[in-house]
């Protein structure tokens, strides 16, 4: 068993060196914790417009954001009216939500955790878990391609055994430049569940990036959710009151 | 004398006599064999209801029933299990067990379930999950990250063995817990509900997961004899204080068997009632017929000298031929019916989903209650003398001379 393991892990080094050389193999950990923290930059600021489509209607929601490190972020949504003021918090892994309507802040339990957010196709754990593609998978180049002239890394990543994710397998496409242009989730039959792609990458606030971003069902053409950023600041930090509960209530103080 | 008198008297129109006693047998029948249908759904019940995660007895956090979250567990089980271990009679079994509500996701769906944490050695000789796994194997004690789920919940899930399932639930300090476990065995329960219900782990990885420590919801106690649940209930009350602790038994704990076992019980003799009135009558025209067909007769024994009383003993014996003759028939074949159903039952399950939410099982056995038998012969035999009193006094009535004009 031991020696056929070690030949196996022999093997897949070797294959791996043929196929991406072995400078990759050491870094490809760095490169998806580099993309991470590129895309999600030290603080930001940024209003974007979240369209959800379904086959029967669509609706855009303007959302400001304010993100702090990997830990923290505030969503809130100042258009359209009705739904003005609702708002997110999140700190760690803990989330609330915050209802102007009924003028009250609701921790989300855990059986929310898994319901949409704002009836998109993210998942109140693709928020809350964002950090769970660095700590709980295990990375591999499996291939490379060229976007705009530049090398792009597919990685597979495999959840970590025991790891509570649900996902059977992520695939992302990495650009040496540290963009991320896909994420893909599959179930355990590796069969795809839903992917997130990046597009329009331009410079915004001194820095390239996708200023696109689509969450897309598989086998669901007319179902996805879109995000499109209107303004994008990138800032060094950001005060760390402005993610308490009270600045949920009174977002943009 | 009337005895045989009765006797011939009611072979004298063997047609009529075998049509009433038939009516007298499917009623007897129909009273015995439905009873023992009702009996088995109800006995059936009580046994889901207790083998469900219920025992006997249980031992709860006091508040823990009303609230069934975290923070309502036992955190000191050492008191309960002393006490528990020094109160109950040697061949009593109990378990503990965490029991939380939490949900269960894999890529594609996600849903409520009850996590229950077991101690996989003593619970499988408690509740029905020791025997249920169908496919892949009972937890060990020492499986971290196994799991078992309902098979309605595997297809709910469009999950098999070996794959993967989240939970997520609350833990002790507020936060969320959440751990990963494969599936290594998939259950059938008697109700599809308790299927999609429960999922198993051991005690230790609940334990783990929810922060608890040592902490456990609940203690489950099944007796030798339920009989005994009340007084052995009593005694653990005067150990563990009602201010951190309540005991409870089966009765106050499936409050909604406990409703229906008493519902079924009128239910029964109420329909015991409604067969001997339809029979009832069948009887009374029987015997009035029999009796205005032998007016001449009857005014013929009274002009011989028969008191009125006599004749009515005489009426009421042929009475009580034909209801002895239909009860005797009436009970065999009921018996019959109850044997022959009780080794494949009745098989429901084309119309379990309905009877499920009545909390039945999907084949029904029935079940002979000495009492019901009882009952139901004596409702007959004593109704139905009782009803052919009155042909009886009637046949009394006739005097010689109103009978001898008759013709």
């Amino acid at each position: 068993m031991r020696k056929k393991s070690i030949i196996i892990f022999w093997l897949s080094v070797v294959v791996s060196a043929i196929l991406c050389g072995p400078l990759y193999a050491v870094e490809v950990e760095t490169l998806v914790r580099d993309a991470v923290n590129y895309y999600r930059g030290n603080a930001s600021f940024s209003v974007v417009d979240m369209t959800i489509h379904r086959p029967g209607w669509e609706r855009t929601l303007t959302i400001k954001a304010w993100t702090r490190g990997e830990k923290d972020s505030l969503f809130t949504i100042i258009a359209p009216p009705k739904d003005n003021g609702n708002g997110t918090l999140k700190k760690g892994e803990e989330m609330w939500i915050f209802n102007p309507k009924v003028n009250r802040v609701i921790k989300l339990p855990p059986s929310m955790m898994s319901q949409s957010w704002m009836g998109s196709d993210f998942s109140n754990n693709d928020l809350a878990k964002s950090d769970s593609i660095i700590d709980n998978y295990t990375h591999k180049i499996t291939g490379t391609e060229t976007h705009d002239g530049k090398k792009v890394f597919v990685i597979t990543s495999m959840p970590k055994p025991d790891a509570p994710v649900v996902w059977g397998m992520q695939k992302l496409r990495v650009r040496e430049d540290l963009i991320f242009l896909s994420q893909k989730f599959y179930d355990e039959d590796l069969l795809l569940v839903k992917a997130m792609t990046g597009t329009e990458i331009q410079i915004i606030d001194g820095k390239l990036f996708p200023r696109v971003w689509k969450m897309q069902k598989a086998d669901k053409e007319d179902e996805y959710t879109m995000l499109e950023y209107r303004e994008l600041l990138f800032k060094e930090n950001l005060p760390g009151d402005l993610f308490t509960l009270s600045s949920l209530k009174n977002p943009g103080r | 004398m009337y005895l045989q008198l009765g006797w011939r008297n009611i072979w004298r129109n063997p047609r009529r006599t075998i049509v009433i006693m038939t009516a007298v047998i499917i009623g007897v029948w129909a009273m015995i064999f439905l009873g023992a249908l009702m009996r088995g759904i109800s006995e059936q019940m009580v046994r889901n209801g207790i083998t469900t995660l219920t025992g006997h007895i249980q031992v709860h956090h006091a508040g823990f029933r009303e609230d069934p979250i975290i923070e309502n567990s036992i955190d000191k089980p050492e008191v309960v299990k002393a006490a528990l271990s020094r109160i109950l009679p040697p061949d009593t079994r109990w378990t503990t067990r965490v029991r939380v509500d939490a949900i269960a996701n894999n890529a594609r769906h996600s849903g409520g379930v009850t996590l229950v944490g077991i101690n996989p050695e003593r619970e499988a000789r408690i509740s029905f999950i020791g025997q249920a796994v169908t496919e892949g194997a009972y937890l060990k004690a020492d499986d971290k990250y196994g799991i078992i789920i309902g098979k309605a919940l595997a297809d709910k899930f469009d999950t098999k063995l070996g794959r993967k399932l989240v939970l997520m639930s609350q833990d002790t300090k507020g936060g969320i817990a959440s751990r990963a476990f494969r599936i290594t065995g998939i259950f059938r329960a008697e109700m599809e509900a308790t299927e999609k219900q429960f999922v198993f782990v051991t005690i230790a990885s609940a334990q783990k997961m929810l922060k608890l420590g040592d902490g456990i919801s609940e203690a489950s106690i099944l007796l030798a004899d339920y009989k005994d649940a009340d007084r052995i209930a009593d005694s653990l009350k005067g150990v563990l204080s009602s201010a951190s602790y309540d005991v409870q038994t089966w009765r106050e704990l499936l409050p909604f068997v406990t409703a229906v076992l008493k519902m079924y019980d009128w239910f029964i003799y109420l329909w015991f009632l409604v067969i001997f009135i339809a029979m009832g009558f069948g009887i009374v025209n029987t015997i009035l017929m029999a009796v205005f067909e032998r007016i001449r007769e009857f005014g013929l024994l009274k002009a011989l000298g028969m008191k009125p009383w006599w004749i009515v003993k005489e009426v009421l014996t042929e009475s009580f031929f034909l209801l002895i003759l239909g009860m005797v028939a009436g009970n065999v074949l009921g018996f019959m019916s109850v044997f022959a159903l009780a080794g494949t039952g009745i098989d429901l399950s084309a119309l379990s989903e309905g009877l499920e939410f009545a909390g039945m099982s999907r084949i029904i056995y029935p079940v002979i209650v000495v009492k019901d038998i009882v009952a139901a012969n004596l409702v007959v035999l004593v109704l139905g003398l009782l009803v052919s009193a009155y042909p009886a006094v009637k046949a009394a009535r006739f005097t010689p001379v109103k009978a001898m004009a008759h013709t």
